[in-house]
């Protein structure tokens, strides 16, 4: 039945896209930002994938790219299809479909704060979750958290006594830790 | 609609009939629910299991854990000694710390409930502030399901019967994804740079191999270690031992249980310099003007080219005196080519000399050139001479032909000499050398046996050696205790008469010893029997009028801080000073002389 889905998916998308049975009950689909809508629109009104379970992203930062995970079920086949969209990380820029499913006006908002993906024609008041946000959003991979929460908040009185691991077994073994190779410990 | 809602009067009622119900909200804190299984509350750690490793600290995206000293908590070999503090008002439950931890100690309980008016309060040090937790253990790490990757990338070997055919090669080395799999295994702690002798920086050149940077790594390694290739092939590897990968176990790897394969990364990033010249090109070393001082040095073993190699570097005057006439000492004498091959060793010599370090090879100290006139001639002397006599097994016919010491064996096939010892051979003794001089013997084509007075488990060889020869069809014979060798017609030794023995543990707590079983006389039929139950040093080179100045007891020469000797002038190290007597000792022991001599004769730090 899943194969038969995707045949029936790409026969009527041609190169549009492409995808395979990942499991049972689940297929797995690529396709564009171009193309999203309609295949989003066609599973819904005439495949019957009435349900947008979960709507997120993967920054695939390696490969300059966002992954836009768009997941649909139908309650008569009790199939998933994940469908998956690359947007360029430089200029993330994906089309809204809200008016396909009203909630996933939620998930958008969410996204475009924490990876700063815009959503055409999305209309939502811009903060969500974080307040007076000047950082990149915190959910890129190159956000660094750790730097973040040590520039913003203050150590509690009584931490002044933490030690590092590595500075203490040098001190008592009286190892020379070359200065170029530094950057290399933890 | 009329005026007056009959409905809109009673309906509002109903609600009363929800006084006679049970509420849907518990009486807190008379009533308490236990929190489902895998609940994140507050930590909890074992604080015996717990090593110190910091990979909680290091994870926390909040900052939240601090390592700390703790009453009770001492360090020690493979422990740190320090422990993790949590700032509960920082920690956001994430379990990034459980889900990185190496030993599996720190793990998150059921505990959710803390209610106090001072916020610093808040600082607890898991298992100190909470010993209760150790019940309420909920979130816990697994192997399967933790961010660590236990198993350790296998290393790739010729086969049993294959090696014998030779003297190729017998372990293969990684290949470069292989090494940056590996390399990115290791947590970084450095818990194995303080067991290591010479404390390498491990952490810093293997994270140097997993950022894909080989020529960092090599020079990070060459910072401290001359002989990275060699200690990259045959180290005896402490650091091992006590990686943070271990504590765990892995099932199918019971002797490394999934230690970073530290010596194997090391191997791999000098075999990514396949030549001296390239070695100076990468290491680049900053050599000082020529201070005027002169350095002499005795044995050109690990221990003395260390202290050579890092003394021309500071811009003394290095000569090594070496009998023989190549160098690299026991590592290139006593370990067998397919462990350590000679252009490996080759290499490394070819690079110290290309630095400045003068080797004087075929001159033996004593005889073709005097203690005295070295001694007087040099700013300082180093003496690194190693353990080149082999004990006699002081067994009733011992001194007949064809009985041999397997370090003469070794140093003459090592040499490229061919002496045949037949087809069956009996080795006695249990240690490294014992299974070189087997592994070797196998490889001319005898049918070899080894005799060891106690159990295999009791074998001080290196359990790879161990099984390295039982793979090549070295039978072990252990609990034999040779009595006697019985001569042929011939008069070379035909038998060997061993009796068999039990393990009895004579004192409690004491490790048990043989013991003879009367009447078990057994005779094997052998055309050599190679002896090696052990070396000791040559002093005869040393006038005695000198020999008490530089105290040497029981064999062993006594040195202080920096490897000096009792004679300020003389330094000594290698298997003469350190008791474990292995390569990277040698060369610690080189490296402390150096910081000596500098210290003495340039009266610095």
């Amino acid at each position: 039945m899943e194969q038969e889905l995707l045949d029936l998916l790409v026969e009527h998308f041609q190169d549009r896209i492409a995808g395979s049975v990942k499991s049972d009950k689940r297929v797995e689909i690529f396709t564009s930002t171009s193309a999203i809508e309609d295949v989003l629109m066609y599973a819904k009104n005439v495949l019957g994938y009435i349900h947008l379970v979960h709507f997120s992203c993967v920054d695939w930062i390696e490969e300059n790219e966002f992954e836009l995970m768009y997941a649909i079920f139908s309650p008569k086949s009790k199939i998933t299809i994940m469908s998956k969209v690359r947007v360029d990380r430089e200029n993330p820029v994906a089309p809204n479909i809200d008016y396909i499913w009203r909630h996933a006006n939620t998930f958008e908002r969410e996204i475009r704060e924490m990876f700063g993906i815009e959503f055409t024609g999305l209309i939502a008041e811009k903060e969500m979750i974080l307040e007076d946000w000047i950082e990149m959003p915190p959910m890129r991979r190159d956000f660094d958290t750790a730097e973040y929460a040590k520039k913003t908040f203050f150590d509690r009185p009584g931490r002044e006594d933490a030690q590092d691991v590595r500075e203490t077994i040098i001190k008592r073994t009286g190892e020379e830790l070359p200065e170029f190779s530094k950057k290399y410990s933890r | 609609m009329s005026f007056f809602n009959i409905k809109g009067t009673v309906n509002p009622l109903t609600a009363l009939a929800q006084f006679a119900k049970k509420p849907h909200t518990l009486r807190f804190p008379e009533v308490e629910v236990e929190a489902k299984d895998r609940y994140r509350g507050v930590h909890y750690n074992d604080l015996q299991a717990c090593i110190g490793c910091g990979n909680c600290s290091t994870i926390c995206m909040n900052e939240a854990i601090d390592m700390i000293n703790i009453a009770g908590i001492d360090s020690s070999k493979g422990d740190t000694g320090l422990r993790p503090r949590v700032d509960n008002g920082r920690c956001c439950w994430c379990a990034l710390c459980v889900e990185v931890c190496p030993t599996g100690s720190l793990s998150l309980t059921k505990d959710y409930i803390y209610v106090t008016e001072d916020a610093d309060a808040f600082l607890w040090t898991p298992g100190v502030d909470n010993p209760e937790g150790v019940n309420l253990k909920s979130f816990v790490s697994s192997k399967e399901h933790s961010l660590n990757v236990y198993g350790r990338v296998p290393m790739k070997e010729l086969v049993g019967m294959e090696r014998v055919k030779s003297f190729a090669e017998v372990v293969l080395g990684y290949e470069e994804a292989e090494a940056r799999l590996e390399a990115s295994r290791c947590i970084s702690c450095g818990i194995c740079t303080e067991v290591c002798p010479e404390h390498m920086h491990i952490p810093e050149y293997i994270n140097a191999i997993a950022a894909g940077k080989d020529e960092d790594a090599l020079r990070i390694i060459y910072d401290n270690n001359p002989f990275p290739e060699m200690c990259g092939k045959v180290c005896t590897r402490r650091c091992e031992e006590v990686c943070a990968m271990t504590h765990r176990g892995v099932e199918d790897d019971p002797h490394d249980k999934g230690a970073i394969a530290i010596r194997w990364l090391k191997r791999y990033v000098t075999e990514t310099a396949p030549t001296a010249e390239r070695i100076k090109e990468i290491v680049n070393p900053e050599i000082s003007e020529s201070n005027g001082f002169k350095v002499s040095i005795i044995g050109a073993g690990p221990s003395g080219l260390t202290a050579g190699y890092y003394l021309a570097l500071r811009g003394f005057d290095v000569t090594i005196y070496e009998a023989l006439n190549k160098a690299g000492g026991m590592t290139m004498w006593g370990i067998p080519k397919y462990r350590f091959p000679m252009d490996s060793l080759d290499k490394q010599v070819e690079y110290m000399e290309s630095i400045g370090v003068k080797i004087k090879y075929n001159t033996r100290v004593g005889v073709d050139i005097q203690f005295d006139d070295i001694y007087s001639n040099s700013d300082a002397v180093f003496l690194g001479i190693g353990y080149q006599k082999a004990w006699t097994l002081g067994i009733d016919g011992d001194d007949m032909p064809g009985v041999i010491a397997a370090v003469d064996y070794l140093r003459e096939i090592n040499g490229g000499g061919t002496l045949d010892v037949g087809n069956k051979v009996v080795v006695i003794g249990g240690g490294n050398v014992a299974i070189d001089g087997a592994r070797v013997s196998a490889r001319h084509g005898a049918d070899v046996t080894i005799l060891y007075r106690r159990r295999v488990q009791d074998m001080p060889a290196d359990w790879e050696e161990i099984e390295g020869a039982e793979h090549e069809g070295i039978t072990i014979v252990p609990q034999g205790i040779p009595v006697k060798f019985i001569a042929g017609d011939d008069g070379k030794v035909k038998y060997v008469r061993y009796l068999k023995a039990e393990m009895k543990v004579e004192k409690e707590g004491a490790r048990p010893s043989p013991v003879a079983i009367e009447g078990s006389e057994t005779d094997i039929e052998v055309t050599t029997v190679i002896g090696a139950i052990g070396q000791e040093a040559d002093y005869s080179f040393i006038p005695e009028s000198f020999k008490d100045k530089i105290e040497i007891n029981r064999g062993r020469i006594i040195t202080y801080e920096y490897n000096q000797t009792k004679d300020p002038k003389v330094f000594a190290g290698g298997d003469t000073v350190n008791k474990t007597a292995d390569a990277i000792s040698a060369i610690a022991d080189g490296f402390q002389a150096v910081k000596g001599i500098v210290k003495m004769l340039l009266k610095e730090e």
